[in-house]
């Protein structure tokens, strides 16, 4: 098998940000060396995708060869194979956005290593099979977005960070806890050999208490409504390209987490499980649509519109059926290449804006020195209210459809709604930047970020509107793998 | 053994929960520290009683569980990592605001 697909896209980020350490005195030779390494992890991670989806068969590593209870195991299968390439696409995206990009702290020499690790700690928690190594490297994710968030040329960057790395360190604590009460109740950590324990005994109890605090941990990490108030403070403060991955992968492990929740380690209690997602799904994106009207920063407001969006897919998590979990995962996918491209857009507009900021009253009018981000800006915006013919659409297309098939009418009804919403916002911040007039005190700058970037995921988003079908396939293929556990559990302890 | 260090535990994590919520951010960063050695603890005890000897040492008698211990110091090395980080973090707050009380620390608000 070829086992080196699923350890190089963690190893090699993580060499890239050795090596970029060593040479931090020559930095464009450190810019280079961070470029290639990432796009190396994407290419080893496309492969490992491509592998899984030919072979039907997940990619298994048992490290230093011990077998599989004893020892870690990375896997790649379906779901995280799709997430693995899902985050090395923006990660990449947002590491060639840093090396247009006009922010100061992109020059920190500890910047590029610190993507690095970070893109290292993301894949790592992905593609474990292992719950205290998912400790370890969602440790290792968190607090190198809390550095780069706490150089970031925003006042009060320092702050949002400290605020962030207080209630991750916090979460991680929780998850620390979930492993011992796991380990004290079924004496194993692997989460293939859990899912055959907690299915053998499920009352064990201390096996709720493990699913109470694994809960609070994912929910902390991807900002679940009641525990969402550090999201938006911390993703404003964060430099554009550090809050272009925050903002749409990272979130995202929360997602894994919950689906890998509810499908291997907790299926006998996926019912109640699955009502509390449904029902803080329905809370996130009311809430992240409100808050993000009534805010008064662009970058605030995508952060808003990030809450609301994590509630899709949390309310086709929670649908459970196999049509709605692939509605949910295509719907994660699509929602990352929009919501980056967003954000660095929305990144491009503050740095052309007289002050650096993105606050509503700073680039009113600021748009008209860049109509072609504009054109890209109205794109991505139609994406994410999920118009025609954008890669939005097709994810809002499947998950009513599969909510239709769930009869479930009151969270139709509420995310109906909210979509209608999410227009409203998207035009009122367009109307803002690119439609009213720059006032005559103002000049704006006449360069900002490189919008190439930007370009290419707009252009993705539109090839995946137009070309759904084999996005839609593989989810659908992930969702009957995951609808099936003993196969994953076959592959890790073997037999 | 078993009930003096749950009782312990206990002690731990109230101390540390109280010391989070106290309104001075130096206090609620200590507090933190606090609930995370409780939580150390605690993952030491799952499999710290059921033998006396250590792993691997050539001693006869029941060998104790080796996977908390190597667990716990992993999670000692990134807490310690952790609060450094916060305590950095902290004295830049505290430089800027002159207080550590977090009603003051407001920047964030609008």
């Amino acid at each position: 098998m070829k086992s080196w697909l699923v350890y190089l896209p963690i190893l090699l980020p993580l060499l890239g940000a050795a090596l970029g350490l060593l040479v931090r005195k020559y930095h464009r030779l450190q810019v280079g060396l961070t470029v290639v390494f990432i796009l190396a992890a994407l290419v080893c991670s496309l492969g490992m995708l491509y592998t899984v989806a030919t072979t039907g068969q997940p990619v298994v590593f048992q490290l230093g060869a011990w077998p599989a209870p004893a020892g870690i195991t990375l896997i790649g299968d379906y779901l995280s194979a799709l997430m693995v390439v899902m985050s090395q696409i923006v990660l990449a995206a947002g590491i060639l956005y840093a090396t247009g990009c006009r922010d100061k702290c992109v020059h920190y020499p500890a910047f590029y290593p610190l993507f690095l690790t970070l893109a290292t700690g993301l894949t790592g928690a992905l593609l474990t099979g292992d719950l205290f190594n998912l400790f370890v490297f969602a440790e290792l994710m968190v607090i190198s977005g809390a550095v780069l968030t706490a150089v970031s040329d925003d006042r009060f960057g320092v702050e949002a960070a400290y605020k962030y790395f207080y209630i991750s360190l916090l979460a991680s604590m929780f998850l620390l806890l979930g492993c011992g009460a796991l380990y004290a109740a079924y004496g194993t950590l692997n989460m293939a050999d859990l899912g055959v324990q907690i299915a053998a005994n499920p009352e064990h109890p201390l096996s709720g208490l493990a699913l109470v605090f694994l809960l609070a941990f994912f929910m902390v990490k991807s900002a679940v409504v009641p525990f969402h108030f550090w999201q938006p403070d911390f993703h404003t403060a964060a430099p554009t390209p550090v809050h272009a991955v925050l903002s749409s992968v990272v979130v995202k492990l929360g997602v894994y987490g919950f689906i890998r929740m509810t499908t291997l380690l907790f299926p006998t209690r996926a019912p109640e499980i699955n009502l509390l997602l449904v029902v803080l799904g329905c809370f996130g994106v009311l809430l992240g649509g409100l808050g993000a009207t009534g805010t008064y920063d662009a970058k605030r407001m995508l952060a808003y519109s990030t809450l609301g969006q994590i509630g899709f897919i949390l309310v086709g998590i929670g649908w459970g059926s196999p049509v709605a979990l692939a509605a949910a995962l295509v719907y994660a996918f699509n929602h990352s290449l929009i919501k980056s491209a967003m954000l660095m857009l929305a990144g491009a507009i503050a740095s052309r804006a007289p002050v650096k900021s993105a606050a509503f009253k700073v680039v009113v009018g600021v748009g008209k020195s860049s109509p072609y981000a504009g054109v890209l800006f109205f794109l991505g915006g139609i994406a994410l209210a999920g118009l025609p013919p954008t890669n939005g659409f097709i994810s809002k297309l499947v998950l009513f459809q599969s909510g239709l098939q769930a009869q479930a009418y009151i969270p139709l009804i509420v995310i109906a709604s909210a979509s209608i919403i999410t227009f409203i916002y998207i035009i009122r911040s367009f109307m803002k930047i690119w439609w009213e007039a720059l006032p005559i005190s103002k000049k704006t700058k006449p360069t900002g970020d490189l919008l190439i970037v930007p370009t290419i995921l707009i252009g993705l988003c539109l090839a995946l509107g137009v070309w759904a079908q084999p996005l839609v396939k593989l989810a659908q293929d992930t969702a009957a793998w995951l609808g099936q556990p003993m196969l994953y559990i076959q592959a890790v302890l073997g037999g | 053994m078993n009930l003096l260090s749950a009782i312990f535990i206990g002690i731990m994590f109230g101390v540390g929960i109280f010391q989070m919520l106290r309104r001075n951010v130096i206090r609620s960063a200590i507090g933190l520290i606090i609930l995370a050695n409780a939580i150390n603890l605690f993952l030491f005890t799952t499999g710290a009683y059921q033998g006396a000897v250590a792993a691997y040492s050539g001693l006869t008698g029941q060998i104790s569980d080796p996977l908390p211990q190597a667990l716990v110091l992993t999670a000692i090395i990134i807490s310690m990592g952790g609060f450094s980080f916060v305590l950095g973090m902290l004295y830049i707050i505290s430089v800027r605001y002159k207080t550590s009380d977090s009603d003051q620390i407001k920047g964030l608000k609008y």
